[in-house]
Order: C-alpha cells, then sequence, then structure tokens
C-alpha cells in the first residue's frame, strides 16, 4: 500500500513527467520560461491549482454525474485559478505581474484538467493529492530546466528573487556578453522543447528496452 | 425532467460554494490590491514629475488614449503636465502616466498596468525602455513603429512590435492633448 502511494508520488517526476514525457501545458512552458523566476512562479501556481482541484474533485467523484462533469470540474478549477491570481496580485505583485496573461490561462493548462479526468474522478482523495504534488514537481523540473537553459543561454543571466540588497539577476561571464538571442524568443523555446523532448524520448526507449 | 433538475442543482451547488469562496477571498485581497495600486500610481507620479510641484488630478473624456491630467508647476507658473494615458497592447489594455513640457515634449514616462507577454511585451515596465520617446512629441515625432528606431532600439523592442505601438501611439496621444493646453490652464 505504501509503495503504491510513494509510485502515486513519484511517477509524474520522470515516467510520466507531464511537460517531457505526456507533453502537457505546453503553452506556459513555451510562453513563460524566459526567466527563472517566471518559471518558478507559474511552478507555484500549477502546484496550488492543481493539488486542491484534485482533492476537491476526488472529493466530489461520487457526486458529480459523468454527463456534467466537465462543466463541474471547469468551475472548480477556475475558481481555484481565480483565488491563486487574487491572493498572487496582494501577496506577491512581482510575480504577479510578471506572470501576466499566463496566470488566469491556468484555466485551460491541460494538466490540471487532464489529472482532474484521468486521475481525480476514479481515485481516492489521498492519491489523488500524491499525484498533484508528483505532477507539480515533475512540471516544476520541466519548466525551471527549460528556463534555466532559454535565459542562460538567450541573455547570459539568471533570475531569482530579490531578497534585502540582493536584486535577484545574477550575470553569468562570457554567456551575459555573447547572449544567443533567439533562445530568449518563441523559436528558441520551440527548439529547445524538441531537443529535450528527441532527448527524453531516448533516455525512456533506452530504459524499455533493457 | 427529474434527473435535469438534479443536475442543475449540483451544478448549481457548485457554483455557489465557489462563488462564496471568490468573494471571500475577494474580500480580503481587494483593500491590498487597492492600496498596492495607489502606491505605485504615487510613486509613478513621482519619478515622472521632474521635481516640479503634482497639481490636483482631473479626469479627461472623450480624449483618446488620455484617462486624466495633472498640472506640473514650478512657483506661480505652469511648466507642464503628467498625462495618465491608456493603450491597447497585446495582452489587452495597458496604462501608464508621462510628463510632458507645455509644448509637449515628452520628459519621462512610466508602465502601471499591463498584461503584456512575459520576456517580450513586459520588457516595457523595465527601465530604460521608455527612453525612446524622451524628448519627443514637440519637434521630433513620437515613435510608433520600429522603423522609426536606430538598430540598436530596434532590437530591444524585436518582439514586441504591439507593444511598442501601444506605448508609441499612447505618449503620442497625450503629446497631442497637452498642444491643446497650451499651459492656459
Amino acid at each position: 500500500m505504501k509503495g503504491n502511494h510513494m509510485k502515486e508520488l513519484t511517477k509524474g517526476f520522470f515516467e510520466q513527467n507531464p511537460v517531457f514525457i505526456v507533453v502537457l501545458g505546453l503553452c506556459p512552458v513555451l510562453g513563460v520560461s524566459t526567466q527563472v523566476s517566471n518559471a518558478i512562479g507559474m511552478s507555484a501556481g500549477v502546484f496550488f491549482v492543481l493539488l486542491f482541484s484534485n482533492i476537491i474533485i476526488s472529493l466530489l467523484r461520487k457526486v458529480i454525474p459523468a454527463s456534467i462533469h466537465i462543466p463541474a470540474y471547469i468551475v472548480v478549477i477556475a475558481s481555484l485559478v481565480t483565488v491563486t491570481e487574487m491572493v498572487m496580485h496582494a501577496f506577491v505583485p512581482a510575480v504577479y505581474s510578471a506572470l501576466g496573461v499566463y496566470l488566469p490561462l491556468i484555466v485551460v493548462n491541460c494538466i490540471i484538467l487532464g489529472r482532474a479526468e484521468a486521475f481525480a474522478s476514479k481515485n481516492t482523495p489521498l492519491d489523488s493529492a500524491l499525484d498533484a504534488i508528483g505532477m507539480s514537481i515533475g512540471f516544476a523540473m520541466g519548466i525551471t530546466l527549460i528556463a534555466f537553459i532559454r535565459e542562460l543561454f538567450g541573455s547570459g543571466t539568471i533570475t531569482l528573487f530579490p531578497v534585502g540588497g540582493f536584486s535577484g539577476v545574477i550575470n553569468i561571464p562570457w554567456f551575459y556578453d555573447n547572449p544567443v538571442r533567439v533562445m530568449a524568443l518563441a523559436p528558441g523555446a520551440l527548439l529547445l522543447m524538441g531537443y529535450l523532448k528527441a532527448f527524453f524520448d531516448w533516455k525512456s526507449s533506452r530504459k524499455k528496452g533493457k | 425532467m427529474k434527473k435535469n433538475l438534479k443536475y442543475a442543482f449540483i451544478l448549481l451547488s457548485i457554483c455557489a460554494v465557489c462563488a462564496f469562496a471568490l468573494g471571500y477571498t475577494n474580500s480580503i485581497t481587494e483593500p491590498v490590491i487597492a492600496r498596492q495600486e495607489l502606491e505605485k500610481k504615487t510613486r509613478a507620479l513621482e519619478a515622472v514629475s521632474n521635481g516640479w510641484t503634482i497639481g490636483e488630478q482631473e479626469s479627461v473624456e472623450s480624449v483618446p488614449y488620455v484617462v486624466y491630467s495633472l498640472p506640473l508647476t514650478e512657483g506661480d507658473a505652469t511648466t507642464g503636465y503628467i498625462v495618465g494615458l491608456k493603450g491597447s497592447g497585446y495582452g489587452g489594455e495597458l496604462t501608464l502616466v508621462a510628463s510632458y513640457t507645455l509644448d509637449g515634449k515628452m520628459l519621462f514616462a512610466q508602465m502601471l498596468a499591463n498584461s503584456e507577454t512575459p520576456g517580450l511585451g513586459k520588457k516595457s515596465e523595465l527601465k530604460g525602455y521608455m527612453d525612446k520617446f524622451v524628448g519627443t512629441g514637440a519637434t521630433k515625432p513620437v515613435p510608433t513603429t520600429k522603423d522609426m528606431l536606430n538598430s540598436s532600439d530596434a532590437a530591444a523592442v524585436s518582439g514586441s512590435s504591439v507593444t511598442f505601438m501601444a506605448v508609441g501611439k499612447a505618449i503620442r496621444g497625450g503629446s497631442d492633448y497637452v498642444k491643446t493646453l497650451g499651459g492656459s490652464k
């Protein structure tokens, strides 16, 4: 039983990574991954929404009839996203401002609705919460990796959050003076996503071969 | 019929609980957001005032791009205006404030609210973005397309032409408005 719970938690890290293996939620992954701080902020938003939507939908799985499950899920998810948006706007305005239009777009992020439909509606709240945590971590790893590579090569910086005297921006020598501008733009995001997807496919096919 | 009523009741119940949760969250966050917006606007007005005294805000209606204006004075003389502007960016409406001398020359500008794309149009919030417009509006035309910029400035706004155009047109609208005031106000 314990092993099953662990599997629900860890499957989203690599085996069913939502970004590189299942290829869900690519809109924010490609759009927001210009800076590492944006990726972390988006990951936090997805974590909150996915965790609570999975728990609520799992709790309501016997109450919501199959014929109205999509509108019911969308209402729950949209409400959670709006709550996230209001809380971020009030208490972390810098992150709210940086995420821009991608924050409300979490409503249509396929990971959220996909996990609600494929997992939370059929499993217990505990397993659904573990699934949400695992998938959120997998999403965070994917988007942060892409943001790290794009920002490093595209701008020569790593942007985190300002704390005290630290401005939040780390300039990386050589990369800062020789930026590959295309990496900061949409074509760079698509190119990088393609290479990383190919790499993860190669890795998983090798694992299956063994 | 009975089944449909049951479905409607379930959806209504879910919507009611969600509406209550949203209303409660809004009651907590709304005053905080309003205070932040006011502080941000006050800081922006101070930043673009050029050290002159900021007068009372007046609403402006039926003038394209212009929402409100505030006179800038030095002693008894009116030296310019701060104009609250709005434009239509890639992610929807954007708002900014800009200060002008009486002949419509832009002095400073600062972005307030916007929903532009992170990494692209969001660059309009960065320090230095508005430098492309400084000194324009009187004798020099306000740049509204990338063609009107030098190559390094054009590269800096690459990928966010819509935002740049929206900011440029709003600043030009503010300049035109200030010219009509002519310091007589």
